[in-house]
């Protein structure tokens, strides 16, 4: 008797989303089976990588993940560039980490400009993040979707409590959102049911369940992010058949373990693989949970991820 | 609909297409059928005609088919002997009248490209803004889809007095809405009139100069139906869509100041099909039974202070309140202070005084929304110590609001009011406890702000029931007992009403999936008789939240045929129960604790179990530490139950669900108890009493066993034995 694999049978699809402007555009999503099994359905879209470029240069980063930028890190649209052209990125995304009311607080009008500065020095899709102050943000993410009309960025975070106003001007300028809640599936079909309601077209929204880095409470991002798939593709929820991004590079960076120097703690080996290794793993286990795009820093940490990527996709 | 508006709108509509006719021949002549028409700077043409129509109108020759369809569109004029409908016919005619105003206007870009300015701003030679671009378009139209601005009054003629014009645009901006001005009454124009009372205008103040004729009207609707094109997806042609969505999201209205023209009857009657009421000042007929739009559709005669208001409420747009506007701090951390006898400075209820509570609801013409009336001396004219009575009636009124809601409106003044920093409240209805500490009289606070707190948190929370609110607030002795007697009448009418009402009255129960993030396939199923396990929802909770809260966790099932009377199964709340836990319930029984069981979450107030030694049932609350019979603690048996799981002979109850006369139908109801803690016991014994009577053991409470009695099932099945149990001679449980 022969052995046969049980296979699971899916009822849903993850809806394609194409992201970037006309003549340039990434497809993600589209899955129809749970992430890189193979042998059940398609994935027609293998996950994507965006790089991480910062509005203005970072203050708190190891130098692990400054040194492959130290020539650019004063200049976003440099910065992007690099990534683009040395690094192959297939996806930038900005953050505006300096429009933070507890940081910089650098303008809308600031914002938008270098985001429109780094928008044109690049082609690939765009994501742009704002600092997760529910009200700068609507200010910021308003600005930038008036100032980049017609590029369909991937505007994020938005929230329950900006939902509309982000919304709307996304609508009216043609972007893509990203719908951000706290590691809740109710939550996350709410704010896509709202998002639907305000009439964001269902072909541009992605969404955001959270991410905890490796040790950080990433088991249970990853089971929300786990549990969004299975409503999406085994139980008919169609408010949940989105793409998923995943921001987990800023998680990853700015914990402990990557900044400790081997010498006040020899157990944890050496700083600069250990940083790499914490990204790569912790991006590898969101892959797993089903996120389709992975949003990273360290060009090495990223290479080992797409090597894995592409392993995984190859039938056996 | 009324026929004078009718046949006067029909007039109208004939009248400005054969103007639009003219205007189209002379411009015909002089210009030849490819010369370019439009207005500046929009990809939507002529924003009416491209939106309901579809088609592009670029040159002078593409007006003919339009103009054409206009004279399919108007109906012939009114004669005397017809009586009977004339809906239809006014609104075609009131869209004709829009697509041959709209070539009027094109024609007069062309023939005067000077007529408006193309600007944001007023020029001091000229005030007259025109058709807005799509930069100001996009720019503005978000503030629509977001609710920042939530529509606009499209305002024609002009005020009495320039002081009127000012107070009713001023009233209008303070609701965040936008003005559109167009037209002229005896000569005067509204955007005059704020000029010469030195009010700035200009889209920046939302004030917008459209144009002097009527004809401007189309700026306005051309602007809402870009808004559809532009925000809500509708492709051009999709009238359908685009009057929809301008319905059900944009909140405009018609508000004519002066003499009602046949012109402006014909512009009104346009706007219906957008679901935009018209709103008068002159006593025209009017005409109110809801259909086009969503509440009336002329409301007329109004006086100008109350003209903004009434608008509001014939629109349906709902009133935001963004501040609690109180001297003092206000919000959830000051929900647990306690005012201590040191810090008191003045008291009221609790036994100490008379007090009373009441939340009632009122026709939306009895209730004026912000009004707090204050009746009997307010704490700057009391002294240190001072005890009064006091009462609280707070009256709502809702297009939604049902008096089944009043009661949930009315337990919510509990928390809201101890939100305020230096108040404390407890307890509700004719035992409610006011204290105000010292700090807060020295801040200025009055029992007056009381009002503000609920008028505003009424609209922030229950926006969704609630259009008015305004609030009484009494320490006159007199009125405080008025208060209290109608207040016992409703009381007893509410609770008349929660007992009459059964699971067979009511054919629609409630889910409530709140508790999905840690129990995924969890589902509570919540019926008049069966509160939710956390004791925290019953089922007009879920009625109303669901009302609050479309999208939310609470959603109405239709219960459908009942397949197990006793067992409490329903097909509907099957088939639902079925989908929500994602497949993996595959039916529930609401009254049986062996038969599939409800699952449960995580938060039941209380715990069921069998004891099959005693052939009866055990309920164990959260608060009851110790052992109990089944040999195990609340927190062990919470482990059995929880997170979604159906395990037949666990279930997770509330306490009142213990006292319904449908609990465990399926195993013998509240005849099988022998075993509760004793504190439980005593929580529930007034409630347990009728029941005991109808079961014809009055005594019956004197039966169950409690801890005192024993923790084990041997220790407590002799106690059985000797009462004379009923549980013991009942069929077997397995």
């Amino acid at each position: 008797m022969t052995f046969e694999v049980p296979k699971v049978s899916y009822t849903g699809k993850i809806r394609e989303i194409p992201l970037g402007r006309e003549g340039n555009t990434v497809i993600v999503g589209g899955e129809s089976c749970y992430p890189f099994h193979l042998f059940e359905g398609e994935m027609p879209n293998p996950p994507k990588i965006a790089m991480e470029v910062y509005d203005s240069e970072p203050e708190d980063w190891p130098d692990t993940a400054l040194e492959p930028f130290a020539d650019v890190i004063k200049e976003p649209a440099a910065w992007a560039r690099k990534c683009v052209d040395t690094y192959g990125a297939e996806m930038i995304a900005l953050q505006l980490a300096s429009t933070d009311p507890n940081d910089k607080d650098i303008s809308a009008d600031e914002a938008a400009k270098i985001t429109k500065e780094v928008s044109d020095a690049v082609d690939v899709p765009m994501i742009v993040w704002g600092c997760s102050n529910v009200e700068k943000d609507t200010d910021v993410l308003k600005a930038v979707c008036e100032a980049c009309e017609g590029r369909n960025l991937i505007i994020g975070p938005v929230v329950e409590g900006n939902y509309r106003a982000i919304g709307a001007t996304a609508i009216g300028y043609k972007h893509t959102v990203v719908a951000s809640t706290p590691i809740d599936i109710n939550l996350a079909k709410q704010l896509n049911i709202l998002l639907g309601n305000l009439n964001v077209p269902d072909e541009k929204i992605i969404i955001d369940p959270s991410t905890g880095a490796l040790g950080y409470g990433l088991e249970y991002c990853y089971s929300v992010m786990e549990r969004i798939r299975m409503a999406a593709l085994i139980q008919e929820d169609e408010r949940l058949q989105f793409p998923i991004i995943s921001n987990l590079a800023r998680e990853v960076w700015k914990t402990k373990e990557v900044k400790v120097p081997e010498s006040e703690a020899p157990l944890l080996g050496d700083i600069k693989k250990r940083g790499i290794l914490i990204e790569a793993l912790t991006a590898q286990c969101v892959l797993l949970a089903g996120a389709d795009i992975l949003v990273m820093r360290h060009p090495e940490a990223i290479s080992l991820v797409k090597e894995s990527i592409k392993d995984l996709m190859t039938e056996k | 609909m009324s026929k004078i508006i009718c046949s006067a709108a029909i007039r109208g509509a004939h009248k400005i297409v054969g103007m639009a006719e003219e205007k189209y021949e002379e411009a015909l002549k002089k210009w030849g059928p490819d010369q370019e028409i439009g207005f500046p700077n929009t990809t939507y043409y002529l924003p009416i005609i491209y939106g309901m129509l579809g088609i592009p109108v670029e040159t002078l020759g593409d007006v003919r088919q339009i103009l054409d369809k206009c004279k399919e569109l108007v109906p012939p004029p009114v004669s005397d002997k017809v009586w009977l409908p004339y809906l239809a016919p006014a609104l075609d005619a009131g869209m004709a009248t829009y697509f041959a105003e709209e070539i009027i206007e094109a024609i007069l870009y062309l023939e005067q490209p000077d007529f408006y300015t193309k600007a944001e701003d007023p020029l001091p030679d000229n005030i007259w803004l025109g058709a807005a671009d799509d930069v100001i378009m996009r720019k503005r139209g978000v503030e629509f889809v977001d609710g920042t601005a939530p529509g606009f009054a499209a305002i024609l003629g002009a005020a009495p007095s320039i002081e009127i014009a000012a107070k009713i645009a001023i009233e209008l901006q303070e609701k965040n809405l936008y003005v559109f001005m167009c037209g002229d009454y005896e000569g005067k124009t509204m955007s005059e009139q704020l000029i010469e009372a030195g009010v700035q205008i200009g889209w920046p103040t939302r004030l917008v100069s459209f144009g002097p004729s009527y004809r401007a009207a189309v700026f306005a609707i051309g602007f809402a139906t870009r808004v559809a094109m532009s925000f809500g997806g509708i492709k051009p042609g999709d009238f359908k869509g685009n009057l929809h969505y301008n319905k059900d999201r944009v909140f405009a209205f018609a508000m004519p100041l002066g003499t009602v023209s046949d012109e402006w009857y014909a512009n009104a009657a346009g706007a219906i099909n957008w679901g935009f009421p018209t709103i008068a000042d002159t006593p025209i007929p009017e005409i109110l039974p809801t259909g086009v739009c969503t509440y009336e559709h002329v409301v007329s005669n109004v006086p100008h202070d109350k003209i903004v208001a009434r608008a509001i409420e014939v629109r349906g747009l709902k009133v935001s309140i963004v501040k609690v506007d109180i001297p003092m701090s206000y919000g959830p951390a000051f929900e647990g202070e306690r005012i201590r006898k040191d810090d008191l400075y003045f008291e009221c209820g609790g036994g100490r005084t008379l007090g009373v509570e009441l939340t009632v609801s009122k026709d939306m013409s009895e209730v004026e929304d912000g009004k707090v009336e204050m009746v009997g001396p307010d704490l700057d004219q009391v002294k240190e110590g001072d005890k009064l009575p006091f009462a609280m009636l707070i009256e709502v009124a809702g297009r939604k609001m049902q008096s089944d809601f009043e009661p949930i409106l009315e337990r919510q003044i509990h928390h809201l009011v101890n939100y305020v920093q230096g108040i404390m409240h407890i307890g509700q209805r004719s035992i409610m406890w006011i204290r105000v500490g010292k700090a807060a009289v020295e801040k200025g606070f009055l029992l007056k702000h009381l009002g503000t707190v609920m008028h505003a948190k009424y609209h922030q929370d229950f926006g969704g029931i609630v259009d008015k609110v305004q609030v009484k607030i009494y320490t006159d002795e007199e009125k405080v007992k008025e208060v209290l007697e109608q207040a016992k009448r409703v009381y007893k009418e509410r609770d008349d009403r929660v007992e009459g009402m059964t699971d067979e009255t009511e054919d629609t129960y409630y889910s409530c999936t709140l508790c999905q993030s840690f129990a995924p396939s969890h589902v509570c199923i919540i019926t008049p008789e069966r509160v939710g396990m956390c004791g925290a929802y019953n089922w007009l909770d879920c009625k109303a939240s669901f009302e609050i809260n479309p999208t939310g966790p609470n959603q109405p099932i239709i219960k459908g045929e009942c397949t197990e009377p006793v067992l409490g199964q329903w097909k509907g709340i099957t088939d639902f129960v079925n989908k929500a836990s994602r497949q993996k319930v595959e039916q529930v029984c609401a009254y049986s604790l062996m038969n599939f069981p409800m699952t449960a979450c995580g938060c039941f107030e209380c715990i069921a179990t069998i004891l099959p030694m005693c052939n009866g049932i055990m309920v164990v609350n959260r608060d009851f530490r110790g052992m109990t019979p089944c040999g195990m603690k609340f927190t062990t048996l919470a482990g059995m139950v929880g997170g979604g799981n159906q395990t037949p002979g666990f279930l997770g109850v509330s306490k009142h669900y213990i006292c319904s006369s449908k609990f465990l139908l399926a195993e013998g109801g509240l005849k099988r108890v022998v075993w509760l803690p004793k504190m439980l016991k005593e929580e529930i014994a007034e409630r347990m009493k009728p029941i005991c009577e109808e079961m014809g053991i009055p005594n019956f409470s004197d039966m169950i066993a409690d801890e005192t009695i024993g923790t084990t099932e041997e220790e407590i099945l002799p106690f059985l034995e000797e009462k004379g149990h009923p549980a013991l001679t009942m069929d077997p449980l397995m």
